[in-house]
């Protein structure tokens, strides 16, 4: 006897689909972003600026275009994504401690339960005849919300900031980090139009409790592995609700954002980041093969 | 389907002087790439010629045959057009002692 209620038919649709029946959605999907279809409104995250390029903030002045990438390595020719040709890269200038940050922006029509779901793999350039594991300092993402323009007094910005910290100063470390620090809201230019924070310092990141992984790095540089990586966000209460990362469900009441006062020109501001940070001289790459962001809006 | 086109800025408000790059651009999807060099303040000293360069692996780098001057005044623009370059592109340019250039670099794919 089938079953026809609507959540077994939409189970059921979903399952049968191979784009979709590798992510969990929440019942609306607000974007499913397959690189094999192109760039899918990701780019490049710019400083804030007013007159003159030299008003942008230091720590987004390296930043660098996520592109298409077929993962190509010296060694073995073209890696290729989970599925299909091309992953998007996320890539570090070659400079110690050095991040780049991938972008989408978005709003939100309703304050409600958010789902960002990712396939990923992450690389220090291949540059050496080593396995170079340390050489990556951190993966990561962020959500960039901001309450409507009904909000009242009290309304604020918030960024709920989560990294896996790989290794750091030629040590691995492998654990999870969230940072709710406030960095420094700098004005930029003489207009009083425009702010500025650097949120992605290396200050102020703290430990999820319980959040130590170890992930599939494999055996050299050249071969990787895709991980599935969900996070779940309510906007309606901005607070998190999960993180998981492969098999891993991590407790998330130790968990915070980052909160600012709301901004003025911010008002159901939905962005989404991916970033990574080098811990060498050498590039660092971040790939996403897809992504998927479902909500209850 | 439409054909995928992309701008990427690859060099932002960068003072060159010495030997200088832009990061490798990954493009194997692409058959043509056209890049601008535009100086954003008045550059000084003899300036080079901009050349792009090919890679089989984004690491090591061969001149792939086009050249341009460098923009000579604020504002104004290199340009280069380039086929088929495999995976990787880059423009460098040696810029002599005295020479200076603050450019922004995009390139055009599709």
């Amino acid at each position: 006897m089938f079953n026809t209620d609507t959540a077994n038919v939409r189970a059921g649709l979903l399952l049968a689909d191979p784009r979709l029946s590798r992510f969990d959605p929440l019942p609306r999907i607000l974007s499913l972003d397959d690189f094999d279809r192109g760039h899918c409104g990701w780019s490049q995250l710019l400083g804030n600026y007013e007159g003159s390029l030299d008003t942008i903030l230091p720590g987004y002045r390296d930043m660098t275009n996520p592109m298409l990438s077929t993962l190509s390595h010296w060694d073995s020719g073209s890696h290729g994504a989970m599925d299909g040709t091309y992953a998007m890269k996320v890539a570090t200038r070659a400079k110690k401690d050095a991040v780049s940050v991938a972008i989408k922006r978005l709003t939100f029509r309703q304050p409600s339960p958010v789902r960002l779901e990712f396939y990923a793999t992450f690389k220090p350039e291949a540059s050496d005849l080593a396995l170079s594991d340390k050489d990556l300092k951190s993966i990561g993402f962020l959500l960039d919300l901001q309450m409507g323009d009904t909000v009242g007094s009290g309304g604020e910005r918030v960024m709920p900031h989560l990294r896996y910290l790989n290794a750091r100063d030629g040590t691995l470390q492998q654990k999870w980090q969230f940072k709710r620090r406030t960095p420094d809201v700098r004005k930029i230019g003489e207009r009083n139009e425009t702010v500025s924070h650097f949120h992605l310092a290396d200050e102020g990141w703290e430990d999820l409790p319980g959040g130590s992984q170890r992930l599939c790095y494999n055996e050299i540089a050249t071969k990787v592995n895709w991980h599935y990586f969900r996070f779940d966000f309510d906007i309606g209460t901005m607070t998190a609700q999960r993180l998981q990362c492969n098999d891993r469900i991590f407790d998330m009441k130790g968990f915070d954002s980052i909160r600012l006062p709301a901004m003025k020109n911010l008002w159901c501001m939905l962005n989404v980041c991916f970033f990574v940070e080098t811990a060498s001289n050498k590039r660092a790459f971040l790939y996403v093969d897809s992504v998927c962001l479902s909500g209850d809006l | 389907m439409l054909r995928e086109s992309v701008t990427y800025v690859v060099a932002r408000h960068e003072t060159w002087q010495g030997a200088c790059a832009t990061e490798p651009v990954e493009a194997g999807w692409a058959t043509e790439a056209l890049f601008f060099v535009r100086a954003l303040v008045q550059p000084t000293g003899e300036l080079p010629q901009i050349r792009a360069q090919i890679s089989a692996d984004g690491m090591r780098w061969a001149d792939e045959g086009t050249a341009t001057s460098m923009p000579a005044d604020k504002d104004s623009l290199g340009v280069l057009r380039v086929r088929h370059f495999g995976n990787w592109l880059r423009l460098v340019a040696d810029l002599p002692e005295d020479a200076q250039c603050v450019v922004l670099v995009s390139v055009h794919l599709k």
